[in-house]
């Protein structure tokens, strides 16, 4: 059974980073959202697995996201991913019930361990 | 065409590498201030030389200007300056809280503009593969005349300028200030160099 992902970034860069270092059998079918309105709508309409999420972002940011998961009950395992690395901002999504906050630009093996921390790999 | 016209991907890029930049002076600089630090999505522009002052700082007359040259390898080089507007500059001395008999408020803005600036750099040229250097920083009197004249005495010529517009937020307090990267049109070329060599990876 395939695990359906989401990768949730402004920047198209930052979202081939994150591809990048993903194993194949997460990446090959990955869902892409440019904000967090975009993430939102697929979310709510498609069975989604993980998501990867940035932060910093227009129309709805990454915290936004977050909140709207928990108001929504939306339930799935959640990586935050951004440059926004201020201790403070670390609590607050890990207390919105992301399961790791990692820091960009995101490293292969720091995602790779974090994957397997939380039983996704 | 200018030596800093970018392609969509080029653009995505450099923005890309300035929001981590700009992840990290901002964590700086709530660590300076013992506050949390609203973070937005940076905008990117580029400017002629005689267009500098043009917009968003109205009241030219009492604008704050911190400078500070940088040089890196690869020919990657330039002169920062971080622009701040009077009312800014004001609720910054309220911020900073020094007592009176402390740092004065020149000392204290050169002090977090050094922070931002050298923070910014360091970690944009770390994603590049580069590492800067820095001369001292100095606030240029308060007056645009004397803006320019600074700009005149650089060591380079540049017609361009990036400029990096920066909003924080704190707490109890916002501010808006303008990094602007003044870089030669040699340096923008060998950046454009490098940001190729990124995107071919992908």
């Amino acid at each position: 059974m395939s695990t359906n992902v989401l990768i949730c970034d402004d920047s198209n860069l930052a979202r081939k980073q994150v591809l990048r270092s993903l194993p194949e059998s997460l990446s090959s079918d990955a869902q892409l959202a440019t904000n967090g309105e975009e993430a939102l709508a697929i979310l709510r309409n498609q069975n989604i697995d993980v998501l990867f999420l940035d932060l910093t972002m227009p129309v709805i940011d990454g915290l936004g996201v977050l909140q709207a998961m928990q108001d929504e009950s939306i339930e799935l395992p959640v990586f935050v991913i951004s440059a926004d690395i201020q201790p403070e901002m670390q609590s607050r999504v890990l207390n919105l019930g992301a399961k790791a906050f990692l820091r960009k630009p995101v490293q292969l093996e720091t995602l790779n361990e974090n994957l397997k921390l939380h039983g996704i790999l | 065409m200018s030596a800093f016209d970018l392609s969509e991907d080029q653009q995505d890029c450099l923005q890309e590498l300035i929001n981590v930049a700009m992840g990290q002076a901002s964590d700086q600089l709530a660590r300076y201030l013992n506050t949390f630090v609203y973070l937005k999505v940076p905008s990117i522009e580029q400017v002629k030389s005689d267009q500098l002052f043009d917009s968003g700082h109205q009241n030219l007359e009492a604008i704050a200007v911190v400078s500070q040259g940088f040089f890196g390898y690869e020919g990657i080089r330039g002169e920062a300056l971080l622009m701040y507007q009077p009312q800014d500059s004001h609720r910054l001395a309220d911020l900073l809280g020094y007592e009176d008999d402390e740092m004065s408020f020149d000392e204290q803005i050169i002090d977090l503009s050094s922070i931002l600036t050298t923070t910014f750099l360091n970690v944009f040229a770390s994603q590049i593969d580069n590492q800067m250097s820095y001369s001292a920083p100095r606030l240029i009197s308060a007056n645009q005349g004397m803006v320019s004249e600074h700009l005149t005495q650089q060591a380079f010529n540049w017609d361009l300028a990036l400029k990096v517009r920066i909003s924080y937020q704190v707490t109890d307090y916002s501010f808006n200030c303008d990094m602007v990267l003044l870089i030669p049109e040699e340096a923008i070329i060998n950046i454009k160099t490098v940001i190729d060599r990124i995107l071919e990876d992908f």
